[in-house]
């Protein structure tokens, strides 16, 4: 109900508190005005519906008269479709084959069971079937059907002379093996998930690397993968099949649709056009997948239940929760089995030896004791306590970080002239990172070096073998953290020029190693710093600044203490931590300590130098964050159901759930706490690929079934729901579905459908039957279909001799691509057709989803921003005028004739190039006129010609 | 998304009963047989429309003649023709339309709006007055922006809605709900349904035009002016006057090719696409196409023509700011260039509808990069809209004037847009952000009527006055389509289950706007 007004008929007593009606009195009412039509005007209510009859009317108005009763357990609600009386959600169960003895005595259609189905039909309506198709017609349906390209004349020849009665389904096999199988129906399946190569609304931003989703479905299709196996990669692949490269590439599914950059990028998660953008980019995530996987028009129960099937806002909410963690980006995958063995082999052993570091630690705690634990605590308690008073952003010196401890850095003052030391003061720093704080990078270890002006540089990178004493050595055991107190170390009234701290163990910052101080003070007898401002060296130094550079260390800035009695305690603290952890940690383990440090920073290296893989565009929690749009890190972001699909209305939170297909059906997930974003996916997975979900095979056995025939079982191939066509035979769709759920593979579908009589009929014309079936529903014949846009492209390629049929890798352009940096401009009219890096099957074009090209889409070709379950096919002059005029089509056609000129020449060249093109050769009379138009105008003319005949553009 | 509309008795009546059970007789059903009725019709006057294998519902139906499938109309209609003239990057309507004397009064002070405003970026600045000046014109008065005052002549004709509504301030979202009806991509153009509906008047030229602007395209291209899951023949055929084959692929470029070569070639394959389709008894399909053929060759001595200004008279060259016809232009953005540009297209779209294009869309505006060449005002609205808005308004009001002249104002409507309006705030010191709350669309010619402002702003211009009752595109859509003798519930297409339609579920006529 909408409660945008103050208006409401939810219950009785809110409809009477709206003031709209006064119970007794239907004229005093406004309930009954906002009804009627005033001064010809529609009522203002119902609201953009259809006006109220006046018996409705005055059904109101007698109500309203005799009280307006409303019972009080009356709450009206939105309306809920629950009926799952419905063909599609029945479970799908092997029907009987029909006998066929009695239907014909065509030994032909005596085989297969698909055609005993499509018999058992054609009898109850008094139809019959269309004897074979001759052999010419067949290779080139069965050579374009299987692999999206024509057949050679020398193939439809040696094929047509063949009359061993196996050559037709030896014929399958060798098409079913061909790689160019994969790169047919991986095209199919690319149109119903809208892959494409740029994201689609403002802007358009490249997608560089969409293409490795493209090249794993192509694979897939090649490969035979179990439909199971393909469905849950492309779900949850990177939850199911870790380590598997195909279990990431296959996440490209879920980020293929379109993704609007700036409602991401540009407008933060915290405004409602970037709320409003997420919602709909979970929602285009649910479409596909209900669409693709199961026929489900779940899009419509987005902003109220759905009109026709039993699905609530609630399961389409929970089916979003499913995936509320996971966005569009490009995340690694690898190909290379070696590199991905020789990563699990060391991530394996940093594993070792982090569990060994861990063992470490837990043995020192458990010797240090209660003891140690309550020194742990006191320490964790005051640090916070131990802020600096007023923080400068100048925090001090800062070396660059090692991957061990136990390597040296050192920081230097040069004091000038040589000066007699009283004392030397250390400043530790505080920096929030990590949650350090204070005493930040101070050295475990350390030892104070000095010189004097006569020492002179060249021996500054040795000062250990300096004459130089030092001021302190605290390099044997570890030194407590000072925390923010300060250090003092006699001078014992040495004289020096240079004051050298060297640390010898580096401090901890979160699993990095460092060496930072805040200020170094060198003060005389008489009190005075002499190292206030001087020049600073150091090995090394991040030199961040204002925060972090060598200057700051002599800049009189330090974080100091606000309560110095809290530093105190710290201190004391830390220097009876250190007491205890010094009696603990003996020589040898010391040594093993730094051993298993090495070890790991070792092995951080070398996985840092393997190669860093290649990536994909793919559903992704963890990726670089771009602007605004920044990655979950795998928590999801809570899902509610909303309002009329208005996100500024949430009402209750789901829980991650499915859809009912049965009144008991339990479509939540049962999950357990702490379940990670991963689960939800692969549980959608799980209940998609179950083989008791029967959906998922008859959806795909439809789909299947309709690239051959040119139509589905059931003609609305994404809905299988109340909206959709009722299957023209149901029991051949559970046969065939339940045949693909048993062996899980395209390929066993491939070979029943087209070695059936069904699919082997001419398209021939019959009269009777036509009276009785005039769309052929019922398959008396084959269905004549045009080429696909692609297989066009491709033709042309092929007989012109230009085909490359190299597999893979990024799309080649068929545009000039201009202004990359803001919005991508695709210049088709700049493109020249003689590229030859565009001389590629057109599956491995890049696709463009807001510029689209203009000569595939003038052929039908897939609209990539809408799932497109089945080409149309459109008739229209532009249409002609694209494939007599395109500089593709002119270019080819050059081309072609060059490739015939080389292999044939005067009258056989017009009849080969008509032999290429429709794989017959031409009659007498056909022959004379092409060779008449080709001794006029050439052969380029004549090829240019025959790229538009019908002959060519149509399969029989 | 949605499904049937009759089961969208939604707004505060929304009712129980209102649920479908099974099968429902909604009257979408209805309109579906009458289109397999007429689908199954002969292939007679097949045109530059098109054909399907068969009806089917993953696609739309069959158009069966050079009429579209609404074959009677389903009232009389007071328009044939629609231009819709689109503002990429968003037009002030503030500094053009939309006259607020508050800003004026309050200029600089610290703007308040009474409630958290959520902007696009950050124009929450002072109240900014318009730049512009602004005096009545017509003899209704309306108030003008002295950029667009070349249309003060014209404001007699013309209904102005000053209350439009969008859903959203982000460009690509926006630009799609005004031109397609949805906010998401996927869904056909306006002109894809008006073709779709009633098909062409002059089957020798594309049904739907669309002349983007000649710097490139506005937010989402093409994807504006799509067929979506309607035939490809409704999409719009984008024409570049500048280029050499304004039309794509309308004449060879190949010099292999010749006037004989193509003649003889054309006369060669009508040969052999005979033979094939008698051997093919039944298939009108293959009629069809060599059909098509014979319409491609006369569309490539139509199209040329109507592209041709050589026969206009230098009086409308120069009403429609074609005077200079080899002047070339500095970089910055400049006046007499935008208006050359406008006027062109204003001029060819004058000449196509003469010619009976049904649906021509012309474009002011490409994305939204820098230096700015659109509408998307951020930082300074006088630099921008100044050029943009003069070169517009010369060439609007060229075009109103001269189709008024030639009787063709009468059955042709015109509709001007943006994707949404300005904030009377300041972004910067200059610029205004986006305002999805409020903005201007105005209607001129085909039975709207003139001389009225509809559904006023408030006082600053940022939202409707009447919050509960503002005007969305739906209702303009629906009330165009009413124009063109369709009633918008009535044009329905199945795709994956929904009946779609240009105006979703929504879409009121508006009454008071049409004469």
């Amino acid at each position: 109900m909408d409660r945008k007004g103050d208006f409401s008929l939810q219950t009785g007593s809110a409809l009477k508190d709206s003031g709209y009606l006064v119970a007794g009195n239907a004229g005093e009412s406004h309930l009954l005005s906002v009804l009627q039509s005033v001064d010809g005007k529609p009522p203002s209510m119902p609201k953009g519906g259809e006006a109220l009859s006046t018996e409705e009317i005055r059904l109101v108005s007698d109500w309203i008269n005799k009280g307006a009763a409303w019972p009080d357990a009356v709450v009206l609600q939105q309306p809920a479709v629950s009926n799952f009386d419905w063909w599609s959600f029945k479970p799908v169960q092997r029907p009987e084959v029909p006998p066929v003895s009695a239907e014909t005595s065509d030994p032909e259609w005596q085989q297969s069971p698909i055609d005993a189905f499509v018999l058992a039909r054609h009898r109850e309506l008094g139809l019959t079937h269309t004897p074979t198709a001759d052999r010419r017609t067949l290779i080139r349906r069965l050579t374009y059907d299987l692999t999206g390209l024509p057949p050679t004349p020398e193939q439809v020849t040696a094929f047509v002379a063949n009359d061993d009665p196996q050559a037709y389904s030896e014929l399958v096999e060798r098409l079913l093996a061909s790689l160019r199988y994969g790169e047919r129906w991986a095209r199919h399946w690319l149109d119903v998930v809208k892959y494409a190569d740029t994201c689609g609304y403002d802007k358009d931003k490249l997608r560089p690397n969409a293409w490795p989703y493209r090249d794993y479905v192509i694979r897939s299709f090649n490969e035979d993968k179990p439909y199971s196996r393909f469905v849950q990669e492309q779900i949850a692949g990177d939850a199911l099949f870790p380590n598997e490269p195909d279990g990431i590439l296959g996440l490209g599914f879920v980020a293929a649709g379109p993704w609007d950059f700036i409602g991401h990028v540009e407008v933060p998660e915290s405004k409602i056009d970037g709320m409003v953008a997420r919602n709909l980019d979970r929602d285009e995530m649910v479409t596909n997948t209900l669409n693709t996987f199961c026929s489900v028009t779940i899009q419509c129960a987005r902003c109220h239940n759905h009109k026709f099937d039993p699905f609530t806002q609630e399961h389409y909410y929970s089916l979003q929760s499913i995936f509320a963690a996971v966005d569009r980006a490009e995340r690694r995958y690898d190909t290379d089995p070696e590199t991905e063995r020789r990563r699990r082999e060391l991530s394996e052993a940093r594993d070792e030896v982090a569990a060994q570091l861990k063992k470490f630690d837990d043995d020192v705690k458990q010797e240090g004791g209660t003891q140690l634990a309550a020194l742990d605590k006191r320490i964790a308690k005051l640090k916070p306590k131990a802020q600096p008073a007023d923080k400068r952003p100048e925090f001090g010196y800062h070396s660059q970080t090692s991957g061990t401890q136990n390597s040296e850095k050192w920081v230097e003052v040069d004091l000038g002239e040589d000066v007699e030391i009283a004392s030397i003061v250390l400043h530790p720093c505080h920096d929030d990172f990590g949650g350090i704080g204070a005493g930040f990078g101070f050295p475990v270890r350390f030892r104070v070096d000095t010189r004097l002006t006569a020492e002179t540089a060249d021996k500054t990178d040795r000062p250990e073998t300096s004459a130089a004493a030092g001021l302190g050595q605290f390099t044997k055991s570890d030194f407590p953290n000072p925390g923010l107190a300060t250090v003092e170390l006699s001078g014992n009234g040495k004289t020096a020029r240079f004051i050298r701290i060297t640390a010898t163990k580096l401090a901890d910052r979160k699993g990095v190693f460092i060496f930072a101080l805040a200020e170094l003070e060198v003060l005389d007898s008489k009190g005075n710093n002499v190292a206030a401002g001087v020049k600073v060296t150091a090995l090394d130094s991040i030199e961040a600044p204002s925060r972090w550079r060598k200057n700051n260390l002599t800049d009189g800035i330090w974080a100091q203490a606000a309560d110095p009695a809290v530093v105190a305690k710290l201190s004391a603290a830390e220097n009876q931590r250190t007491e205890i952890l010094n009696s603990i940690l003996t020589p040898d383990r010391v040594a093993s300590h730094q051993e298993m440090l090495k070890r790991r920073s070792d092995l951080d290296e070398r996985l840092k130098k393997l190669p860093t893989g290649r990536m994909v565009y793919a559903a992704a929690t963890h990726f670089n964050p771009q602007g605004n749009f920044k990655p979950t890190n795998g928590t999801p972001r809570s899902v509610s159901v909303l309002h009329r699909g208005n996100i500024q209305q949430p009402q209750a939170t789901v829980r991650p759930g499915v859809i009912p297909l049965t009144n008991d059906s339990i479509w939540n997930f049962d999950l357990p706490d702490g379940h990670s974003e991963a689960d939800r996916r692969a549980a959608l997975a799980h209940w998609i690929t179950s083989p008791e979900n029967p959906l998922t095979w008859r959806s795909i056995a439809n789909r299947v079934w309709q690239y051959h025939f040119g139509k589905g079982i059931v003609d609305s191939p994404n809905d299988l729901g109340q909206m959709g066509r009722r299957p023209t035979h149901p029991e051949l769709l559970d046969w065939l579905a339940d045949e693909f759920r048993r062996t899980q593979s395209f390929k066993h579908l491939h070979r029943l459908i087209v070695n059936s009589a069904t699919y082997r009929q001419a398209s021939t014309r019959d009269e009777a039957n036509a009276l009785i079936d005039s769309d052929n529903q019922y398959l008396w014949r084959m269905n004549r279909r045009r080429l696909s846009a692609e297989e066009l492209r491709d033709s042309v390629l092929s007989v012109s001799g230009k085909l490359d049929l190299k597999m893979g890798g990024p799309g080649f352009y068929l545009f000039a691509l201009e202004k990359t940096a803001h919005s991508p401009h695709f210049e088709y009219h700049k493109f020249d057709p003689d590229d030859t890096a565009s001389h590629r099957r057109s599956v491995y074009r890049f696709i463009a989803r807001s510029q689209p090209d203009p000569f595939m889409t003038m052929l039908d070709c897939a609209d990539s921003s809408q799932s497109t379950p089945r080409r149309t096919e459109t008739l229209t002059s532009l249409q002609a005028l694209s494939l007599l005029n395109n500089n593709f089509n002119l270019a080819m056609a050059r081309h072609f004739a060059n490739r015939v000129e080389s292999e044939s020449k005067g009258t056989s060249a017009s009849t080969r190039a008509f032999e290429l093109v429709t794989g017959r050769p031409p009659t007498v009379s056909e022959r004379e006129r092409l060779d008449s138009y080709r001794r006029q105008f050439g052969l380029a003319n004549l090829c240019r010609v025959l790229f538009n005949t019908s002959e060519f553009v149509y399969l029989d | 998304m949605y499904t049937a509309a009759r089961c969208h008795r939604q707004g505060m009546f929304s009712k129980p009963h209102c649920v479908s059970t099974s099968k429902g007789t909604f009257n979408t059903m209805q309109t579906r047989r009458q289109l397999l009725n007429t689908a199954a019709h002969g292939f007679a006057g097949l045109a530059a429309s098109t054909m399907l294998l068969e009806n089917d519902d993953a696609r739309a139906e069959v158009p069966p003649s050079g009429g579209g499938v609404v074959e009677v109309l389903h009232h009389p209609a007071k328009a044939k023709r629609v231009v819709q003239l689109f503002m990429g990057g968003a037009a002030s309507h503030l500094d053009l339309w939309d006259h607020k004397p508050a800003l004026e009064k309050h200029h600089g002070e610290k703007s308040d709006f009474g409630e958290h405003v959520e902007a696009f970026q950050n124009g929450l600045g002072p109240w900014m007055k318009s730049p512009f000046k602004f005096a009545p014109h017509g003899e209704c008065g309306h108030m003008l922006g002295d950029v667009v005052a070349p249309l003060g002549e014209c404001v007699d004709d013309i209904a102005f809605i000053h209350n439009i509504v969008g859903k959203t301030g982000v460009h690509s979202q926006a630009t799609y709900l005004q031109a397609t009806g949805f906010q998401q991509p996927g869904f056909p153009g306006m002109g894809a349904w008006v073709s779709y509906g009633l098909g062409t008047l002059n089957e020798n030229l594309p049904t739907f035009v669309v002349l983007p602007d000649h710097r490139g395209f506005a937010s989402n291209g093409p994807k504006n002016w799509g067929s979506a899951f309607l035939p490809a023949s409704t999409q719009g055929t984008t024409i570049f006057p500048q280029r050499k084959n304004p039309i794509a692929d309308l004449l060879p470029e190949a010099d292999y090719v010749t006037k004989a070569s193509d003649d003889a070639g054309l006369h060669l394959l009508q040969q052999l696409n005979q033979d094939y389709q008698q051997q093919r008894e039944g298939d009108s399909r293959l009629e069809a196409r060599i059909r098509s053929y014979e319409l491609a060759a006369k569309m490539q001595l139509s199209a040329p023509e109507a592209f041709d200004l050589s026969a206009e008279s230098q009086h409308t060259l120069k009403m429609y700011g074609l005077e200079n016809p080899d002047a070339t232009y500095p970089e910055h953005i400049n006046i007499p260039e935008e208006a050359e540009y406008f006027g062109r297209k204003c001029l060819i779209a004058r000449r196509l509808l003469e010619r009976g294009v049904r649906f021509i869309q012309v474009w002011s505006g490409n994305d939204n990069s820098f230096p700015r060449r659109n509408w998307d005002s951020h930082e300074d609205i006088e630099r921008d809209h100044k050029p943009l808005a003069t070169g517009m308004a010369v060439g609007t009001a060229a075009l109103l004037k001269d189709l008024g002249q030639r009787g063709l104002l009468e059955d042709t409507i015109v509709l001007w847009t943006t994707e949404f309006g300005r904030m009377p705030s300041t972004q910067g010191s200059k610029g205004r952000d986006h305002n999805p709350y409020v903005f201007t669309n105005w209607l001129c010619g085909g039975g709207i009527k003139g001389g009225i402002s509809y559904g006023p702003s408030d006082e600053w211009g940022y939202k409707p006055l009447d919050r509960d009752n503002p005007t969305q595109v739906y209702d303009v859509h629906a009330t165009i389509l009413h124009q063109l003798g369709i009633d918008h519930k009535r044009l329905t297409v199945r795709h994956n289950g929904i009946d779609r339609r240009l105006t979703n579920v929504h879409g009121n006529v508006l009454s008071d706007i049409i004469s």
